[in-house]
């Protein structure tokens, strides 16, 4: 079929002003999809300073792609069709319907649509229904032909994008609006920064608590019971991995087991381990004559008590009283080692003393053995204990994660300035010089300290920092302000204040403040002397037992604690 | 029941020659009728569609001079007849009557005034309802029966019916059926003040404007053949048929004003109006396609005496044109951004 050429014209006239129309669609359409994409993202960016959005980031990305694929998609769902070309074209020209009347009839007469024959247009008889058909066909052919010539004389400019008023006023509103909502600081940007943190402090611990599952049960067996602790590590592991969120519930899971951890620690498994390395090294003297074992080993000292009591039996009886009365100068730090060790040390010394060589070799090994199992036991509640530290380090780590960035500096400055209470304490010293000294305490983990003279007066603070300051003559405040804080070189052996935490935190004690009065003492008096030069075997104990239970007490790094206790373990006369 | 047919002498006319003709008829009315430039080309469309007008308006606009002038110019037989009460259906169609012929008697039909080609029906509302009636076959059937005899009325057959809006008293409103059959009721608007100059001018002095034949009862016959042969593209169809949807009170597309204040709205006749209108109108405008313009452009005339107003419309005096304007309003031309 030959397409009549006058509509073949008509068709291809009309491209060039279809691409136009299509161009100022997707215009037009870009620009609703501008302003809705600008909405939504005010909208979102609005939404994210109420709500703590984590995927906002992500969706302020995908709204613009979301919007040019829409676009996309829009744009191809939009090409105009040749018909609809024909009626924009005679809207926006004023053509008068000619260009779409063309059309839309040869679509309603196909048999018009081909070519004419070349009598078509020749008159035809009158009167009868041919000659009516040929009328029309030649209306339809005289249609076409000033379809085509009035489209050659059609503005070819015609279907200039344009851009639509209204959506595009709203979409440069929205724009302005968008920017200051999106570069004044959002306060949500805090939370989730915060759980971010949050989220990767959960990932850190849970790999320490792994590797402290993994240091557990690396060469250990059934039943030993860190096993079962290193199971519970992984969970626990797990379980941050899973819903690091979960803030409160992980510090109490964690909680809960160090509370475990804790309650199964031996209080005095250091001095334990003190007395059983000092007894271990004192027994390991008196079988080689010599410090042989300054470490305390316990198998050191199980082989010399076992070449200790191979030598009984060549021993003179003064030799083996000398040997008797040396074992029973071990009793109290045998007492300090443990029950068994004491009782073997004993029937050992009383074995020496009747004679009996045998018993005596019998009573050393029981001591032998002692000694290994309680350095066992010894080994394992410093594992317990460091699991217990490891834990309250998690926790600490993911309360600190879990809280703003500034809180404590705020509320430690408040705090430590508007607080000062202190309370006066007399105290005599040397010639009767009395001196007043006051010591405030503040509320809450803070430590606070004040000095005042004849008057009330010190400071106090809590959280991180530390408020001192002096006054005299008057009730007044801290005259030096608090400062920053700073441990100096201790830092290396305190542990790091901002573990102390805020009202609500699991760790949180809560402190009582001072009673505001102070007391000044004065007078005078004949001081006593006093004993001031002692031999250290003589306070060593003393000072040795209070250093145990410190470290006991106190949270302390593992590597202090054996410093201190070889510390006195060297010291032990 | 016998059957007189009258065969039209029609001729074989170019678009061209439509125009050209149109242009001329309008040309030649216009010597005689001062301005109603738009009454003219809307009688003129009545003609070339084939239908029949009803013009209403105050005395004395040129109603009749019109239609006296129009049945000049185009060279056909013109009947006057002057609507009274007491006029009877067989004043209009005609009567038999008794003659002697032959040695014998016998009825003969006597035709009436309606013979002709143009019928002038002045003032037809002051008629009875039954001699108006008489009417209706004409215009419809373009034939007239007469005791079981049926005439055919020689094409071209136009009633230009006119209607005096101001004088109600004893008078006989057309029914809606009959109102229907007009294709269109021309509203006749006092002249402008430089045509009453005008015509001051020509009615006062000494000449008579006086008009020439331009064309005949058989050229009128074929432009009305060759306008009904306009194909007209159906997005204009659609068009022509959204309008007389829309004024009827329970179309979607209806407006405030139709929903509120019309009964009934416009019948099919009132689409083929607009249709057929359109057509002549894009002829004469020397086009081959009729434009949505040219259905809306007809849509006041066509369709103001096919709007039935309810009680309210007429009580508050809505117009039928407020009511065709906001028709056109609520339903614009289709738009392709």
């Amino acid at each position: 079929m030959t397409l009549d050429p006058t509509l073949s014209q008509i068709r291809d006239g009309l491209r060039p002003f279809r691409r136009r129309l299509w161009l100022r669609r997707v215009v037009r359409d870009g620009t609703f999809s501008l302003a809705a994409v600008m909405g939504l993202e005010l909208a979102l960016a609005l939404a994210a300073r109420i709500v703590p959005l984590e995927w906002g980031r992500v969706a302020a990305a995908a709204i613009p792609l979301l919007g040019a694929l829409a676009l996309l998609v829009d744009a191809v769902r939009v090409r105009p069709t040749l018909g609809e070309t024909a009626l924009a074209l005679d809207g926006e020209q004023g053509l008068r319907d000619r260009v779409s009347s063309a059309l839309e009839i040869a679509l309603r007469s196909p048999d018009l649509v081909e070519a004419p024959l070349a009598a078509e247009d020749a008159p035809t008889a009158e009167g009868t229904a041919t000659e009516d058909a040929a009328t029309y066909a030649r209306f339809v052919r005289l249609q076409r032909r000033d379809a085509l010539s009035t489209l050659r004389a059609a503005d070819r400019r015609a279907f200039r994008p344009r851009l639509q008023r209204r959506p595009a006023a709203v979409t440069v509103v929205l724009a302005l609006l968008l920017v200051p909502a999106l570069l004044l600081p959002n306060p949500q940007s805090d939370v989730l920064a915060r759980r971010e943190n949050q989220r990767a402090a959960a990932e850190r611990q849970a790999e320490k608590l792994e590797k402290a599952a993994e240091r557990l049960a690396e060469g250990r067996t059934a039943p030993d019971p860190r096993l079962d602790l290193s199971a519970e590590l992984k969970k626990l592991a797990r379980e941050l991995r899973e819903r690091p969120e979960d803030l409160d519930a992980q510090l109490a899971r964690l909680g809960s087991l160090e509370d475990a951890l804790r309650a199964r620690i031996d209080p005095a498994n250091e001095q334990r381990a003190a007395a059983l390395s000092s007894l271990a090294r004192s027994v390991s003297r008196l079988s080689s004559g010599q410090d042989s074992n300054p470490g305390g080993d316990p198998k050191k000292a199980n082989e010399d008590l076992a070449r200790l009591g191979e030598k009984i039996d060549g021993m003179t009886k003064a030799e083996r009283e000398a040997l008797a009365a040396d074992l029973a100068g071990l009793e109290s730090t045998a007492r300090q080692a443990g029950a068994e060790a004491q009782a073997a040390l004993r029937n050992a010394s009383q074995a020496l003393g009747r004679g009996d060589a045998a018993g005596a070799k019998d009573a050393l090994g029981r001591l032998g053995d002692a000694l290994a199992r309680g350095a066992r036991n010894v080994e394992l509640n410093r594992d317990l204990a460091r699991t217990a530290n490891d834990l309250q380090d998690a926790r600490r780590q993911l309360a600190d994660a879990g809280k703003p960035a500034n809180q404590g500096q705020g509320q430690g400055q408040g705090q430590g300035q508007g607080q000062g209470q202190g309370q006066g304490q007399g105290q005599g010293q040397g010639q009767g010089q009395g001196q007043g000294q006051g010591q405030g305490q503040g509320q809450g983990q803070g430590q606070g300290q004040g000095q005042g003279q004849g008057s009330l007066g010190g400071g106090g603070s809590n959280a991180r920092f530390l408020g001192s300051g002096s006054s005299s003559g008057g009730f007044r405040g801290p005259t030096a302000g608090n400062k920053q804080f700073s441990t100096g070189d201790i830092d290396k052996v305190l542990a790091d204040f901002g573990r102390l935490g805020k009202p609500g935190d699991p760790s949180y004690v809560a402190g009582t403040g001072g009673d505001g009065q102070t007391r000044q003492g004065s007078g005078t008096g004949q001081g006593t002397p006093s004993d001031a030069f002692v031999p250290y075997t003589g306070v060593f104990q003393d000072f040795y037992d209070f250093a145990i239970t410190s470290l006991e007490r106190s949270t302390v790094p593992l590597g202090v604690k054996d410093y201190v206790r070889d510390y006195f373990s060297s010291l032990n006369p | 029941m016998t059957e007189q047919a009258i065969e039209p002498a029609a001729t074989r006319l170019s678009p061209e020659e439509f125009a050209d003709r149109a242009r001329a008829i309008e040309r030649e009315v216009g010597r005689v009728i001062v301005g109603q430039h738009a009454l003219v080309r809307q009688t003129l469309i009545v003609m070339l569609a084939n239908g029949h007008a009803l013009l209403e308006g105050v005395p004395g606009l040129g109603k009749t001079l019109l239609v006296r002038t129009m049945a000049e110019v185009l060279d056909c037989a013109f009947n006057r007849i002057q609507f009274t009460p007491d006029l009877m259906p067989a004043d209009i169609v005609g009567t038999n009557i008794l003659i002697e012929e032959e040695g014998g008697r016998q009825f003969r039909f006597q035709p009436g005034p309606i013979f002709a080609n143009l019928v002038l029906a002045d003032e037809i509302n002051r008629a009875t309802p039954k001699t108006q009636s008489a009417l209706l076959e004409a215009m419809q059937e373009q034939q007239v029966s007469v005791a079981r005899q049926r005439y055919k009325l020689d094409p071209p057959f136009f009633v230009l019916a006119t209607q005096n809006p101001l004088e109600m008293e004893g008078t006989y409103p057309l029914p809606e059926a009959q109102l229907d059959r007009f294709l269109f009721k021309l509203w006749v608007p006092f002249p402008a003040e430089e045509d009453l100059i005008a015509i001051m001018d020509r009615t006062t002095g000494a000449e008579t404007a006086t008009v020439e034949h331009v064309a005949s009862g058989a050229d009128l016959v074929a432009m009305q053949r060759l306008a009904r042969s306009v194909p007209i593209a159906p997005h204009v169809t659609a068009y022509a048929v959204s309008l007389l949807s829309a004024t009827h009170p329970d179309n979607e597309r209806a407006p405030g004003l139709v929903r509120e204040y019309v009964r009934y709205g416009g019948s099919p006749r009132g689409a083929q109006a607009l249709v057929l209108a359109g057509k002549i109108g894009a002829l004469m405008d020397g086009r081959y396609n009729v434009a949505i313009d040219d259905v809306r452009e007809v849509a006041l005339p066509a369709l103001r005496h096919r709007v039935i107003r309810n009680f309210e419309g007429e009580a508050e005096g809505i117009t039928p044109d407020a009511i065709i304007r906001s028709v056109l309003d609520a339903v614009p031309p289709p738009r392709v951004d």
